[in-house]
């Protein structure tokens, strides 16, 4: 079994391009679960319920959720013993990842971690799907999260090693590879030469954290 | 309160601005404070920020400056910001609790004309602020808690930034990235 474990951050995306029908489609070209954790459901439907603004998308979310597209992961209560504990262990370390004159710079919080906890659970058949910056590039290429946080911020930035090694076994795609791989399926309604630029760029310019430099590729590789 | 000589000089220069009208200057030192908000995540900090921001927005319009309530408003201002900077000197970190809820009320006591003019940047604010602070590494989730407001609103707002479009935010060459999501759908 594979699985896809969500972040809130591509189902919003996915949500306000009204592209949910796409991730219903490629649900069915998966040999797997779209997993979603307890901090994440929160996130994208129960507080988003709240918001007159936001109230459609978290229905049209909710409905993807009781028709199990995106489920809560099938796990032990063992696992869930294990899970609860990687959540804070890995809040805990990204946490204390960086720091300036001993104070500790808090970079993610509940969703996120719980999102990295699941996949060490799932192991290696599982691929997370996140869109906000941060929490990819502290696994991906932690030594850019400390030039961003220096650049920005004006100040040295001292980093715990060891820490960082933690963090390296992920696996990490966006809502933009979702759209490419829904896109190359032929699994979109639409029928344009632009068809990929605007799938795209729709992501990216409702949160998807892709350059236009990738986007440039992306379309170039397609 | 940490970096508190930081913050007095920061509250000093926006005097300085005000006087001079340079609300461009004011929004540059609001993001001094949000910078430093950042670091320690220090909520009262973060506020600071978005009144410092929202009011030099309120002020940038010409119109409501030059009305009778606008002086009242720039006057109310000058104090509180007085208030803030004798409150961090003489670490009365509860008065300067009150001063700030204080500054949002006054926010909140204008004439109805423009009050959901004012309301609107008071929002808009709080979620650009967020922005500033996902910008320097923190992640969206977090953020948005230091924020009280929804990833939904934050999400949105950081799309239209050219976040993502740094360089240092590019971590994986796309193809391998495309090739994760090619297997995992094989």
């Amino acid at each position: 079994m594979k699985y896809l474990i969500f972040d809130s951050g591509p189902l919003i995306n996915f949500a306000m391009n009204g592209l949910l029908n796409t991730l219903v489609r490629l649900k069915k070209h998966f040999n797997g679960e779209f997993l979603i954790t307890e901090e994440i459901k929160n996130e994208i439907i129960d507080v988003p319920s709240t918001i007159k603004k936001y109230e459609l998308e978290a229905l049209q979310i909710k409905k993807l959720f009781d028709e199990k597209i995106i489920t809560y992961p099938n796990i032990s209560e063992k696992q869930f013993q294990e899970f609860r504990n990687l959540k804070e262990e890995i809040m805990n370390k990204a946490n204390t990842t960086f720091y300036n004159n001993n104070k500790n710079i808090h970079l993610i919080d509940k969703g996120e971690s719980s999102v990295l906890a699941l996949y060490l659970i799932l192991k290696n058949s599982s691929v997370i799907v996140i869109d906000e910056r941060t929490t990819r590039v502290l696994c991906e290429n932690p030594k850019n999260l400390k030039k961003i946080l220096e650049k920005k911020l004006n100040i040295e930035i001292s980093v715990r090693e060891k820490n960082l090694e933690y963090f390296k076994k992920f696996k990490i795609i966006r809502s933009s590879e979702l759209a490419y791989i829904a896109y190359k399926k032929g699994l979109i309604d639409l029928e344009s030469e632009k068809l990929l630029e605007a799938l795209l760029y729709g992501l990216k310019y409702r949160g998807c954290s892709i350059s236009e430099e990738e986007i440039e590729e992306i379309k170039k590789s397609s | 309160m940490k970096e508190k000589s930081k913050i007095v000089s920061i509250l000093e220069k926006i005097l300085e601005s005000l006087k001079k009208r340079d609300y461009l200057d004011i929004k540059n030192l609001s993001n001094q404070i949000i910078e430093i908000a950042s670091i320690q995540q220090d909520i009262d900090l973060v506020f600071l920020s978005v009144i410092i921001y929202s009011l030099s927005k309120i002020m940038e319009r010409k119109i409501f400056r030059k009305s009778k309530e606008g002086k009242k408003f720039y006057k109310n201002y000058i104090i509180g910001i007085k208030n803030l900077i004798k409150d961090i000197n003489n670490d009365e970190i509860k008065n300067f609790r009150k001063e700030i809820s204080l500054m949002i009320k006054n926010l909140e006591s204008v004439s109805k004309d423009i009050k959901n003019y004012i309301q609107d940047v008071f929002v808009k604010a709080k979620i650009n602020r967020a922005s500033k602070i996902y910008e320097v590494g923190i992640s969206l989730e977090k953020t948005a808690k230091i924020l009280g407001i929804s990833i939904w609103e934050l999400t949105e707002y950081v799309g239209q930034t050219k976040i993502p479009d740094v360089n240092l935010s590019i971590t994986l060459p796309i193809k391998e990235r495309i090739k994760i999501a090619e297997e995992i759908f094989s």
